[in-house]
């Protein structure tokens, strides 16, 4: 690779020829400050902080555009770069309302940061802003205009990352405004709260309203660990201070880039079900907490001699690698019972799987079959969105209605999949996204696409991957069942499951919170939450994606493996 | 069929500025004519685009003869018809007429708005009718393309143009063909031609013309440039504002294309290039290269920061090569006429012509196409046709709202992208905006302002935020709540935005503010020291223009209004509140109100001196005794000099309670106005009421009262008791005119000369030949005078023409009645005579650059001497002040020109000691004066009272005095003429040559008033302080 020599400050530095001045300096440790720069977010040189003397150039330039080229000699610091940025944080100050210390921000505001680094200690300007709105009608997050400095990094997150393009700017000049579509309540727009402007923002801007208040940068723990719920596997930092979560980010460095959707960052906190914190046995008409050598007695009582298929035992996909290790072996190889998923594996269609996320970038044709991604897995279905915008066609086959389907070149039903493979055959690198309806003559036609594209399967459990490599096929089945045990995990069984379970003579729920499901059970496990959890499991690309516990069980809760493992004794 | 041989082809043109003044109409009834004469296979009529000169639309060129007709109106085909196209006449009333000789100027090449002018760019405009292109290629169109496509490689077509030192017109003055080279050696298949038709600076339509009026030479430009630079597809960005430029552009395409000229292997080569039109809309940042390719992708209209220029990474990420119409419409005839031929053209390092739109303050508004290099006076002065209403010029804008202010001390810069930008403005794409004396440089300034930040893309921030805090404090300013530390403040904003802002919008922005800042810095001071608008706009600070303009702020309205009542006493006291010589001034003041009034602007202003003239003299007969404003005070003021100044600051101090005398050297009192001005002017008995007046206040007048001579300064100050003394001596003193046998006998200064004939010493002037020298007041004065007493003849020599006399008006339209010969342009070099003077020997001048004033400089023309014989020669180029009679006061200093050295508040270095009128200001006039005496007054109270003001200001209450009449009755009234004395009895005495208005004329004049005021006071929200509306009186 080419590499070019330049000067920053003095000192000399040799770099990859194209980079720019800021990644340069930053290579070469050398912290040339911005605002409108974030790493995961394209350029666009605006709020002028990284201004840096470029010798021969006329004006000052942004050292985040500004490539690199031999023999350049920079100033980051020198008297008019220090001037010119100086100059840009105090027009900032004066613009909207900086008083940090009502700002739920201050202590962790890049705008804060760099008046204390560059000694702004009094309002140079009059500070005349009109009073601008607050809209909090998004359920999870609020925009303060008043706080807003206009660097479009929020814009940006949601156009290039997101590719949800609701944000943008309004008017122009002094009046220019950050707003949602057509200049909407953000509520009422098409924002889909994946949250991700709210992650990028660098002032208070944008406020997470769980969190906001609850803790600065400092007095926060982070555990860097992977959202469970969905198989795409995002890579998530958990924010949790004293026991508490207080909010969940995504990891940029993770394949999803920072990007985690509604159901991996808000919902999950806003969860108000109750908990199970210890194992109950039913007696008379209600269930009675008891210690779990009583309760895991209670099952084996029941299960022992009972296996084939009076015995069935099943796994939510939620569950981790080495929990549905212990699950195979205890029900299949123990108690030789009857196994499998709550959800359903799609090893029936006998379509490859494993295509990535960073399959899409280099995508320029997606069919999405039997499945909506917007719908499931949201970030896949943001990177398909984010391959769209830079040109691929999207194929949608589905016979139901389809959140893709506004997006879609072409919309086919089922039985015209056939279409669709042929369009997909003409371009270069197409990826096939196969969901749960695709039918098996369905899958047999889109089989003619193996070898040329990526095929990524939207499994309906998290691990579903790895439960389909464990072989476990079976849904739930009731039907003269004895003695049935489910594993829910924090997840949560669908009304109809409830009552083919209910069918079973003896019912045994692991769970985490209370449900129907456990109302109708005769013994309840309790099992540790999303956060609680430490292990790993299968992404739909078949990486190994490690869980953290960002937060101890409360006590009495154990681990899903350690209680498979009890019971495994206990029988 | 072909068309038939036409003898005579009329043009008319259909430019935007000819169309708003009715050129469709002509062009229609034209067309009816010529059929209805049966004319229609013998003359052609062409709708052209735009000729340029829109100030005279619409206009008509009839060729062969190249009559060119001025302001044509449809009722006046059918005389051209008649009169040109049948009997081969000119019709000379639609001529052009020489602003000063009014001599008609039938042809086109004859007329100086034409003459100067060389045409590249817009050589087919108004020449060519702009929806044929068979027109364009009968005036050699489409031949540089054939050059280019059939006889020159890429690389030598670049080379022309690199070579011609063609630079961008769109402003920034790149060169064009090292641009077209950049692009041509940037990798890639795909590359783009784009036109920047972005035109979007106020008042300017260069662009708007070329493409209204010769579509085919820009679309040819950029063929030839696709083909430089490989391109096969090239784009138009034109703004929806434009749409009869782009219907023609529309229609061009369409044609050239038609002929093989466009689309694919054109002329036959393999060379194909398509071109589209791309509308925008319309905001000024999308003239910036990166956001209006960003516009054209369908993108929000944002510049992003260069590198990558487009030249690499343009339109859809191609190399894209971006060029202004201007530029484009060039390249045409570089090519065909080589790039010797433009580099020789214009100025060394910026070739060619630059286009102009030529419009404000200025006669000949219009689109001009200049060499470069021309001087910027003589573009507003000879092609332009300098200010009108005979106003001074002040200032021009170059480069629209984010370029600057070019005061008249630059009037001799050179045109060109480097001379321009020397001075503080730049070249920009050719807007060019004169401004003359009326108008307020910190608003003008404020105006591009408002423009320029309203525009702002709001993408980076000093352009986003600096705009609008530099917008706060001009507004600021302009309110009168602006201070010295917001002029700091601006020029922080100013720096931060030149460094720090992402593109030329937003470096730009801060020009036109800077460029005010630079060379008016003192009006800036006046809004916020003294909460003035010397121009009279800033309205916060103006009640009306009247009021603004009298250097002694009467409240004029008021007076006009009350005497249009009938209420003499009540106006009279309102304008002695302000200047107690409403006698004097209603006879001699040159009326500064009135040259402001904005019933002017309506037809012609109110005649406010004669209505003051009228005032006074009804209460002359009933003695004023000025009222005391404060009780009796012990400290002792003694006044130096009997003149207006001396006098009104005698009359404030009396009216303050303290005992004033007044020392005057002469036998009179009354200063100038008694030894300066002549009795037919302002007879002596009318003066004395007003020095009496004076005196009744309690003001003490001791005559022949000399300082130096019969007392000194130590004196009044210690032995004599007095505890100020304000030096009012005036400028008595005659400056000499430098030139050999200047002190013969017979040589008699106009001052002195003046003064003597006052107190009657009557110098013998009868029958003899009297040469009076200079332009001012008291030339004017002197030669009448002269005239008077019984001169056989008077000459009057002056070095500059008419135009630029600083006397006024109308005393040289009387005096030149009366039989005054001028000479203008004249110089005298040398006295002859031996023991007396026998003649002058005199110079012919030509007027040369620009001054510093603003005026062209009189040079002298060698060998063009001639002697004129006469017996007395009277000088009167200048006043100082005789500060001898000072030597002896000691501590105080002087200035260079021998006025007294003051501080703002008109203290001398002589503690206790003031200095006012033209003592301290120069030869002013009586208004000034009694404007200093107010404040010297005010100063010397303060000093008096051991309280310090820095900036004294003379403050009196306003007046209400509501409106009791119909103004729109006297909508059409029509200012009447003042009776004088007729010239043959004016002549041989000093009887007062103005007769007065009678009551009925005087009360009527009064309500052609527009009252300003009340507008005021009603924006202001100010509360009446005088005046109930029960007081007033229906007339």
């Amino acid at each position: 690779m080419a590499t070019v020599n330049i000067k920053i400050n003095g000192q000399q530095i040799q770099a990859r020829a194209g980079i720019t001045v800021l990644e340069a300096a930053k290579e070469a440790g050398l912290d040339i400050p911005t605002l409108c720069h974030h790493p995961a977010l394209a350029n666009i040189g605006a709020c002028r902080v990284c201004l840096v003397e470029v010798a021969k150039q006329r004006t000052l330039q942004p050292a985040c555009t500004f490539p690199i080229s031999e023999g350049m000699e920079v100033e980051t610091e020198s008297p008019k770069a220090v001037e010119a940025r100086k100059f840009v944080l105090q027009m900032l100050f004066s613009e909207r309302n900086h008083y940090c210390m009502y700002c739920e921000m201050s202590g962790d505001c890049e705008l804060q940061a760099l008046a204390y680094r560059y000694g702004l200690d009094h309002w140079t300007y009059p500070s005349p802003h009109a009073k601008m709105p607050v809209d909090g009608t998004r359920k999870y997050f609020i925009m303060d205009h008043n706080r807003c400095i206009l660097c479009r990094r929020c814009i940006r997150a949601c156009s290039d990352l997101a590719a949800n393009h609701t944000l943008g700017v309004r008017f122009r000049g002094a009046k220019t405004m950050i707003s949602a579509d057509m200049d909407v309540p953000f509520g009422e727009s098409t924002c889909v709260s994946c949250g991700t402007c709210l992650q990028v923002c660098p002032t208070g801007a944008l406020i997470d309203r769980k969190s906001a208040y609850m803790g600065r940068e400092v007095h926060v723990e982070r555990t860097a660990s992977t959202c469970t719920f969905c198989a795409v596997g995002c890579g998530t930092s958990v924010v949790t201070r004293a026991g508490h979560v207080l909010r969940v980010e995504g990891d940029w460095d993770a394949p999803n880039q920072g990007v985690l959707c509604v159901a991996g960052r808000f919902e999950p906190l806003y969860d108000t079900r109750e908990r199970i914190t210890s194992p109950m046995v039913r007696k008379g008409n209600g269930l009675v907490p008891v210690s779990w050598d009583e309760a895991l007695a209670a099952i084996a009582a029941k299960a022992k001699g009972n296996g084939g298929k009076k015995t069935a035992a099943y796994v939510t996909g939620k569950a981790l690698n080495d929990t549905l290790s212990e699950f195979v072996k205890v029900f299949q190889g123990k108690v030789r019972a009857t196994v499998g998923t709550l959800e359903p594996t799609l090893a029936d269609l006998e379509l490859p799987v494993g295509g990535a996320l960073a399959d899409l970038d280099t995508a320029d044709c997606v069919l999405v079959v039997g499945g909506d991604p917007l719908a499931t897995h949201r970030v896949l279905g943001y990177r398909v969105k984010r391959a769209l915008d830079k040109g691929a066609r999207l194929l949608v086959v589905s016979d139901k209605p389809n959140g893709m389907a506004a997006l879609a070149h072409r919309i086919f039903p089922m039985a015209q999949v056939a279409e669709a493979v042929k369009i997909a055959q003409g371009s270069t690198a197409p990826v096939v996204i196969y969901g749960g309806d695709l039918d098996k003559a369905g899958a047999r036609k889109l089989a003619a696409l193996t070898g040329k594209a990526r095929f990524i399967s939207l499994f309906q459990g998290t691990n579903g991957y790895r439960a389909r490599e464990l072989g476990l096929k079976n849904t739930l089945n009731a039907n003269g069942v004895k003695v049935l045990y489910l594993l829910l995990g924090d997840g949560e069984l669908p009304e109809k499951a409830v009552q083919e379970a209910r069918r079973a003579a003896f019912l045994v729920v692991h769970a985490a919170y209370k449900s129907a499901a456990t109302d109708a059970a005769d013994v309840v496990l309790p099992a540790p939450l999303w956060y609680e959890q430490d292990g790993n499991f299968t992404t739909l690309d078949g990486r190994k994606a490690v869980v953290k516990s960002a937060v101890a069980a409360p006590e009495g809760v154990l681990a899903e493996a350690e209680v498979l493992a009890r019971l495994a004794e206990a029988l | 069929m072909a068309e038939p041989y036409y003898r005579a082809n009329v043009l008319v043109c259909g430019g935007t500025g000819c169309t708003a003044s009715g050129s469709a109409e002509v062009i229609a009834a034209m067309e009816a004519e010529i059929k209805r004469r049966g004319l229609q296979d013998e003359v052609r009529l062409v709708h052209t685009g735009c000729r340029g000169f829109c100030a005279m639309g619409p206009v008509m060129i009839v060729y062969p003869e190249g009559i060119f007709y001025c302001q044509v109106q449809a009722g006046d085909v059918p005389t051209i018809v008649e009169e040109t196209l049948v009997k081969g006449r000119v019709v000379q009333r639609l001529a052009y007429q020489e602003p000063d000789t009014h001599k008609a100027l039938p042809f086109y090449k004859e007329i100086p708005f034409y003459s100067k002018q060389i045409r590249i760019a817009l050589r087919n405009c108004g020449m060519i009718d702009p929806e044929k292109i068979e027109e364009y290629i009968a005036r050699g169109g489409y031949e540089a393309l054939s050059k280019a496509l059939t006889s020159m490689t890429r690389e030598e077509v670049i080379e022309e143009v690199k070579r011609s030192g063609l630079r961008g017109r769109g402003g920034a003055g790149f060169l064009t063909g090292v641009k077209w080279e950049f692009t041509a050696k940037a990798p890639g298949d795909v590359k783009y031609v784009v036109c920047n038709a972005d035109e979007g600076d106020p008042g300017a339509f260069m662009d708007r013309s070329i493409l209204e009026g010769d579509p085919h030479s820009v679309i040819e430009g950029m063929i030839i440039c696709g083909y430089a630079v490989g391109a096969k597809e090239g784009y138009i960005y034109c703004r929806a504002e434009y749409p009869l430029a782009i219907k023609r552009l529309k229609t061009a395409i369409a044609q050239a294309e038609e002929y093989g000229l466009l689309g694919d292997n054109i002329m036959g080569t393999d060379f194909s290039f398509h071109l589209h039109i791309k509308e925008g809309a319309g905001a000024f940042v999308c003239g910036e290269e990166t956001a209006l390719l960003a516009s054209i992708e369908g993108r929000r209209g944002e510049p992003r920061p260069r590198p990558p220029f487009p030249a690499v990474c343009g339109l859809w990420n191609k190399p894209t090569n971006l060029n202004n119409v201007k530029s484009y419409a060039n390249i045409p005839q570089i090519i065909v006429n080589g790039a010797e031929w433009f580099s020789n053209i214009g100025a060394k390092r910026s070739p060619g012509t630059a286009i102009f739109a030529l419009t404000g303050k200025v006669n000949n508004t219009g689109l001009v196409e200049v060499p470069m290099g021309i001087t910027l006076g003589e573009i507003i002065f000879d092609i332009g046709g300098g200010i009108p209403k005979g106003k001074k010029f002040k200032a021009v804008q170059t480069g629209g709202p984010l370029g600057g202010c070019i005061p008249a001390q630059h009037l001799n810069v050179k045109v060109d992208f480097d001379s321009l930008k020397e001075v503080g403005a730049v070249m920009g794409s050719g807007g060019m905006i004169v401004v003359d004396e009326d108008t307020c440089m910190v608003e003008f300034s404020k105006f591009f302002l408002t423009f320029a930040q309203a525009e702002s893309c709001g993408k980076c921030v000093p352009c986003r935020v600096g705009g609008k805090r530099m917008l706060e404090i001009l507004t600021r300013i302009t309110e009168g709540n602006g201070t010295l530390e917001d002029l700091d403040t601006i020029r922080e904003i100013a720096k931060g935005m030149e460094t720090g802002a992402l593109c030329a919008l937003g470096q730009l922005t801060p020009g036109p503010v800077m460029a005010a800042l630079r060379y008016f810095e003192d009006e800036f001071r006046a809004h916020i020291l003294d909460k003035e608008c010397p121009a009279g706009t800033c309205k916060a600070l103006v009640r009306a223009r009247c009021i603004n303009a009298c250097p002694s702020g009467v409240d004029v309205p008021a007076f006009v209004a009350l005497t249009a009542q009938g209420r003499y006493q009540e106006a009279l006291d309102i304008h002695r509140e302000r200047n107690p010589f409403p006698l004097i001034c209603g006879r001699v003041c040159p009326a500064f109100c009135e040259q402001k009034c904005r019933r002017g602007d309506v037809d012609e202003p109110v005649a406010l001196r004669q209505v003051k003239r009228f005032m006074a003299d009804q209460e002359k007969d009933h003695p004023w005794t000025p009222p005391k404003k404060e009780g009796p005070k012990d400290k002792k003021v003694a006044v130096i000099g009997a003149g207006p100044a001396g006098l009104t600051a005698a009359l404030r101090l009396a009216q303050l309670g303290y005992p004033v005398t007044v020392f005057e050297k002469l036998p009179v009192a009354g200063g100038m106005m008694a030894v300066g001005i002549p009795e037919y002017r302002l007879p002596r008995d009318i003066l004395n009421i007003e020095i009496e007046n004076i005196k009744r206040a309690g003001v003490e007048i001791r005559l022949n009262q000399e300082m130096g001579r019969d007392f000194t300064m130590d004196d009044l100050l210690n032995g004599m008791g007095y505890s100020a003394v304000v030096l009012a001596i005036g400028t008595h003193k005659s400056r000499k005119l430098g030139i050999p046998n200047e002190d013969l006998p017979g040589v008699y200064h106009g001052v002195n000369f003046l003064k003597d004939v006052a107190l009657g010493k009557k110098p013998d002037v009868k029958g003899k030949r009297v040469a009076v020298v200079g332009g001012g007041a008291v030339a004017i004065d002197a030669a009448r005078t002269a005239l008077r007493l019984g001169a056989s003849k008077v000459h009057l020599i002056y070095r500059r023409t008419r135009g630029e006399m600083p006397a006024w008006e109308e005393e040289v339209h009387a005096a030149a009645l009366e039989g005054i010969q001028f000479h203008f342009l004249t110089n005298p070099v040398r006295v002859i005579g031996t023991d007396h003077v026998t003649g002058v020997e005199l110079q012919a001048q030509q007027l040369g650059e620009f001054d510093a004033s603003g005026r062209r400089k009189p040079m002298p023309i060698e060998g063009s001497e001639f002697v004129l014989d006469i017996d007395l020669l009277i000088p009167a180029i200048g006043q100082a002040a005789a500060v001898e009679c000072l030597g002896s006061c000691g501590d105080i200093s002087f200035n260079r020109d021998g006025t007294i050295t003051v501080g703002p508040d008109l203290a001398t270095t002589r503690e206790g000691v003031f200095a006012a009128g033209d003592a301290a200001l120069g030869p002013a006039t009586v208004v000034e004066a009694v404007a200093q005496g107010n404040k010297v007054a005010v100063a010397v109270d303060a000093y008096l009272k051991g309280q310090k003001v820095e900036r004294p200001k003379y403050v009196t209450a306003y007046h209400n005095v509501p409106q009791v009449f119909n103004m729109d009755d006297y909508a059409d009234a029509k200012r009447p003429q003042m009776p004088e004395l007729p010239v043959e009895q004016r002549v041989c005495c000093f009887d007062e040559v103005e007769l007065g208005f009678d009551e009925k004329t005087a009360r009527e004049e009064c309500k052609r008033c527009l009252r300003c005021d009340l507008e005021w006071v009603e924006t202001m929200g100010v509360e009446a302080v005088t005046q109930s509306d029960k007081d007033a009186v229906a007339v």
